[in-house]
């Protein structure tokens, strides 16, 4: 059975560009553009990793992680965090809301699919 | 102090009435002294006066015995010479007499009275002498006997009298002279310690009320020099300082109102800066991200020829990111907005951080791209990501310039301070370039800029990391030679400790 990652990502291209990445490399996909879905979907479908944009309007990234981390039955889903262009401090940033990983933007999609595979090995 | 301080009157005046107030006591002072001085020299008259009435008693007294004597050798000798002579010293004493009441003009009553006896004894002596002329010897022997004697012994005895109350006279202007100088004497060292005393008491007071504000002032300068505009100082002052103050505290309310103006309008652009630079990126990293997956053939089998014309825009794609991403430190460092993280590296994780990441650019161009690190280097404080981007842009640039031969980083501990090293193989810069190329958009030759790509921001972000962290960037370099880039970077920099 293939691995279910849940991209929360609030921007269209980046959502596609993740999607044929991830489904190219054999991976079921749930796409979610708010935070607020993000948390819904990793409750209802319990993804097997979860990649969170930051930068989303209402509910931002680290909130969003702050939730799911917050609660047991999710806590154990590893999370990595995208965060457009790297700002001093943003990995310290994402690490205290709880994320496992961490990637900065612009990514290049194999580094991003050899970030996953830390996590979810072939 | 703040009394002296609070008087509405010019600097000028204040200090023009202490000034008389001490020429004042000066005069005081010197009146003082000639009245002394005067004193002294009505008592050194009276000390004379004295005198004089005594050389002018003992003269009559002497006139007295030389009368007596004089007729009493008139009697031994009856001749018209010896009379002749008493008859003279008769004359004699009748001036002394009248010198003496000059002399003594305060002592009526006793001249009066010794005036009374002297005509008394020169009428007794004109009938003596009369009588030894007459030839009645022994009459005058008995005149003079029972009356010229006992009165010549009165005169005598008034003389002494004078005589005495001369001297005790003397003694007591002795004694008051004396007092006097001791008076005077205390009352003019009473009058210079005042004198002193005030002097030192006004310039105390005055120049503290004028050091005090000027103090403040001074303060308030170097709080607004700081930066620190909220203050005002208060000066109980009403001269020149106190509009002094008054003009301080409004240029400090202006400057303060400017800073804040200018401050948030560089806010403003460095929030415009950061947004715009994150609206290209979105769609740049779009770009980009389309474009390595058609090269991982996501999309289907890519053509050679396409995949060629891919690579260019993957290529150009980087080259603009890059070049958004500099822009970006640059505005942030030039508006004092990049904040230093500053933690424990190493510089050996950095150099070869920077060598991994640069080893594909070298290999395409087949250079040979060599470490040298020191043994046992200590751990240095920083902020590691923007030490690796420093050093980064001083490999890059070597690559980029170099077409064959080696680039070789070395880094090494000196005196506390970290010195790296990027020496190349390439052209090298000339002399006259080596300052610019450290400037915003400036390379060595500015057609470089279309053939080897860069903005000509990368060394001045490195020049500008390496100093926010208190260290030092130059370049070695001769054309045809290479160039040697070498920094330097305290250990652990005083800056931004409060901020790790």
């Amino acid at each position: 059975m293939s691995k279910c990652i849940l991209v929360v990502e609030d921007q269209e291209d980046n959502r596609r560009i993740m999607r044929d990445l991830l489904t190219s490399a054999g991976f079921e996909l749930l796409e979610a553009t708010t935070g607020e879905e993000g948390i819904h979907l990793a409750e209802t479908r319990r993804p097997d990793l979860i990649l969170m944009d930051i930068q989303m309007p209402v509910l931002d990234g680290y909130e969003a992680t702050r939730r799911i981390k917050a609660a047991t039955e999710l806590q154990h889903i590893p999370i990595i965090v995208v965060t457009s262009y790297a700002l001093s401090g943003d990995d310290a940033k994402a690490r205290a809301a709880g994320a496992d990983g961490y990637v900065a933007k612009p990514f290049s999609p194999r580094e991003l699919l050899a970030k996953i595979r830390q996590f979810l090995p072939s | 102090m703040a009394l002296v301080a609070r008087i509405p009157a010019r600097v000028q005046t204040k200090l023009l009435a202490a000034f008389l107030t001490i020429v004042g006591l000066l005069i005081i002072l010197g009146a003082v002294g000639l009245r002394v001085l005067s004193g002294v020299n009505d008592q050194t008259e009276e000390l004379i006066k004295q005198q004089r009435k005594i050389a002018a008693y003992r003269q009559v007294q002497h006139d007295t015995t030389n009368q007596l004597y004089g007729i009493s050798t008139a009697l031994l000798f009856p001749d018209d010479r010896t009379l002749d002579a008493a008859l003279r010293q008769l004359n004699q004493f009748g001036y002394d007499l009248d010198r003496l009441a000059f002399v003594a003009k305060d002592e009526v009553e006793l001249i009066g009275q010794f005036r009374e006896d002297y005509n008394r004894f020169i009428a007794v002596m004109t009938q003596v002498v009369e009588l030894i002329r007459g030839g009645k010897v022994a009459e005058a022997r008995k005149i003079q006997f029972e009356q010229a004697g006992p009165l010549a012994d009165r005169l005598e005895r008034r003389t002494n009298q004078l005589v005495n109350r001369a001297e005790a006279d003397m003694v007591a202007a002795i004694e008051t002279t004396e007092q006097a100088y001791r008076t005077s004497q205390f009352t003019v060292i009473g009058f210079a310690l005042g004198s002193i005393l005030l002097a030192l008491g006004l310039g105390y007071v005055i120049s503290w009320s004028l050091i005090e504000p000027v103090t403040e002032i001074g303060t308030r300068l170097r709080q607004i020099a700081a930066g620190d505009f909220t203050q005002r100082i208060h000066v109980v002052n009403r001269d020149e300082l106190s509009a002094l103050a008054s003009d301080l505290n409004r240029t400090s309310e202006e400057l303060g109102r400017l800073y804040k103006q200018l401050e948030e309008a560089s806010q403003h652009k460095s929030e415009f800066l950061a947004n715009t630079s994150h609206e290209l990126r979105t769609p740049l990293n779009a770009i980009l991200g389309y474009t390595e997956l058609i090269q991982d053939n996501i999309y289907g089998e890519v053509p050679e020829k396409i995949r060629e014309i891919l690579e260019r825009v993957q290529s150009n794609g980087r080259h603009l990111l890059g070049l958004i991403n500099d822009v970006l430190d640059l505005s942030k460092i030039e508006a004092g907005q990049l904040e230093l993280s500053i933690a424990d590296y190493s510089i050996k994780e950095v150099v070869q951080t920077v060598v991994a990441t640069a080893e594909s650019l070298a290999a395409e161009k087949k250079l040979l791209l060599k470490t040298v690190i020191a043994e046992n280097l200590p751990p240095g404080a920083g902020d590691e990501r923007r030490i690796t981007q420093a050093l980064l842009n001083l490999v890059g640039n070597a690559i980029k310039f170099t077409e064959t031969g080696e680039v070789a980083v070395q880094a090494a501990a000196v005196d506390g301070a970290f010195e790296v090293a990027v020496a190349d193989t390439g052209p090298g810069i000339a002399a006259a370039d080596q300052q610019r190329i450290f400037e915003e958009f400036q390379q060595a030759d500015s057609s470089s800029t279309r053939t080897k790509g860069g903005t000509g921001l990368g060394l001045s972000i490195s020049k500008k990391i390496i100093e926010m962290h208190g260290g030092r960037i130059w370049v070695e370099s001769e054309p045809g030679r290479g160039s040697v880039f070498r920094f330097t970077l305290p250990v652990r920099p005083n800056i931004g400790r409060a901020s790790a």
